[in-house]
């Protein structure tokens, strides 16, 4: 136990403010790329999936992270394939995998009640960072880490990839597996966030921060550090008013990112915007 | 090459060459296939029947895609894109410095200088799109400036921008011809910032209708420069 002031002075705390800042701090970065992509609600959709995977580990008796990481991964490279065949658009490929998602948990976590089997599944959906384990921050560190590496080793890439498609393909990058990377990132992202605010709200640390960062950075890369520093802000302060008030964490996390998106947007200094002489 | 999207041909037996430091512009009416041939050409679509070669190689497997840069159709920032001038550019970098890579100081070097090419030095830190249309099309010009083409494939990148911004595209082009004896195909209408550039003009309409020096073409009564409005009338009277 490290010698941390109040409120991250237990032992559950410090283990819930390290998966909290792992997760703070990575998610923006995954974000910042779906933003661009106009694929905000993509972590949304993938969460709505893994609840079923989630329900499928209960009935299963499998470790529910595991099942909600195999339904996640699966999620996401579903979603991109439609999106990338460009037959069904965007939108309505995540339509399709949020509710199917969302009611294959209900379906297999009523039956996994009806043949006795505990579903308690609201640990899931709202998060229960106050109960994570030594075991479980390690798995986030780890995710954590996967996604750094990706985003210093392919952001530049990625970049190019989410700015415009065809000329990233004739540039000779590979525009498949940078999108597939892409989408399993969002995966794992939301599986580590499922932990800290549960799945309901993971979409929430992915695109939050990023919206705030936008609003004042002028480079990518100062959006996704800038976007990395509020999702740890949020993390902080939502966990310390969880302890001091007695809130659940993570609604109290997601909330203070709300929060600063909206006193940034109210404080900061309107844009000028574009000149648009000659632009028909 | 015979090209289609599965309802008949886009393009018929359609023959062309473009050859080292030459400048090509690409023109026909709206919906002749002009893009189609682009697309083919940057290996993003197979012909139905021929063979294209592209620097040497097959199109879309380019040993080194650096020595292609591409500026396609309607290229526009989202106003609220958060990124500079810089990073944007530098992305065009990543087709001759490998993605996985680190730039080095030439690769560097190299983005500065493709900026200072379309003269938008001051404005290397600022988001694109608080840029104007113009200079937004010369953003991806240097993008595509930046990896040291030999061979520039641009998409109508001056449809209605203004004309400092045409003639500063009209001298990096020409810039990287002389300089870097690169060559250059052209699809655009607004042909009177480089009518005296020009070498060829081959006009397309699913075939090639004529393939001649701006002279020739002149000679039949349709001049680039002076009368702007001539090319485009004349395209529409195609048959
Ligand atoms: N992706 C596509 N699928 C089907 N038809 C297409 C597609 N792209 C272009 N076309 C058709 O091919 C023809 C040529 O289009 P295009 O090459 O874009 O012409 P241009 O660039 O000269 O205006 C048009 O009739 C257009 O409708
Ligand atoms: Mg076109």
């Amino acid at each position: 136990m490290l010698p941390l002031p109040w409120p991250f002075d237990r032992d559950y705390m410090q283990y819930a403010l390290l998966a909290g800042l792992v997760v703070g701090a990575c998610a923006p970065l995954v974000g910042g790329f779906l933003v661009q992509r106009r694929m905000s609600l993509l972590g949304d959709g993938i969460g709505h999936v893994a609840f079923a995977g989630v329900a499928a580990g209960l009935l299963l008796n499998i470790w529910p992270v595991w099942t909600a990481l195999a339904a996640a991964v699966i999620a996401a490279l579903g979603i991109e394939w439609l999106r990338a065949r460009g037959q069904t658009s965007g939108d309505l490929a995540l339509a399709l995998f949020f509710y199917g998602g969302i009611a294959a948990g209900a379906v297999i976590a009523s039956r996994a009640s009806a043949v006795g089997k505990p579903a308690n599944v609201l640990p899931f959906l709202f998060g229960s960072i106050l109960t994570v384990t030594p075991g479980d921050a390690i798995a986030v560190c780890v995710i954590g880490i996967a996604i750094v590496a990706t985003v210093l080793i392919a952001g530049q890439a990625m970049l190019a990839v989410v700015m415009d498609e065809e000329s990233a393909r004739v540039a000779g990058l590979p525009v498949d597996a940078l999108s597939a990377a892409l989408a399993v990132l969002t995966a794992v992202t939301v599986v580590a966030a499922m932990r800290v605010v549960g799945l309901l709200l993971v979409a929430a640390l992915l695109v939050l921060p990023i919206a705030t960062a936008r609003l004042l950075a002028k480079s990518f890369r100062g959006t996704l550090i800038f976007g990395s520093a509020v999702g740890v802000i949020a993390v902080v302060l939502g966990l310390a008013a969880a302890r001091l008030w007695g809130l659940a964490p993570g609604g109290s996390i997601v909330l203070v990112a709300v929060l600063a998106f909206a006193v940034i947007s109210a404080v900061r200094p309107m844009r000028t915007p574009p000149p648009s002489a000659h632009d028909h | 090459m015979t090209v289609g999207y599965g309802h008949g041909p886009v393009l018929d037996r359609v023959s062309l060459r473009v050859n080292r430091g030459e400048f090509v512009a690409l023109v026909g009416p709206n919906g002749s296939g002009k893009s189609t041939l682009l697309r083919v050409l940057l290996g993003l679509l197979t012909p139905e029947s021929g063979d294209v070669t592209l620097l040497g190689e097959h199109p879309g497997r380019l040993s080194n895609p650096g020595r292609l840069g591409y500026v396609p159709q309607r290229a526009r920032f989202a106003s609220d894109l958060p990124a500079t001038v810089t990073e944007v550019v530098a992305t065009g970098r990543l087709a001759r410095h490998g993605w996985w890579r680190r730039p080095r100081d030439e690769d560097r070097e190299a983005v500065t200088h493709a900026i200072n090419a379309v003269d938008l030095g001051e404005f290397k830190d600022r988001r694109v799109g608080e840029l104007s249309g113009g200079q937004q099309q010369r953003v991806m010009i240097a993008k595509a400036l930046s990896s040291d083409p030999e061979l520039l494939v641009l998409d109508e990148p001056v449809a209605g921008v203004d004309a400092e911004s045409q003639r500063q595209f009209r001298d990096s082009v020409v810039h990287l011809i002389e300089q870097h004896n690169g060559a250059v195909l052209l699809v655009s209408h607004e042909l009177g910032a480089v009518a005296d550039d020009l070498d060829r003009v081959v006009v397309l309409k699913q075939r090639v209708v004529f393939d001649g020096t701006p002279a020739e073409l002149r000679s039949r009564g349709v001049s680039l420069g002076v009368h702007a409005e001539d090319l485009p009338l004349w395209l529409e009277g195609l048959d």
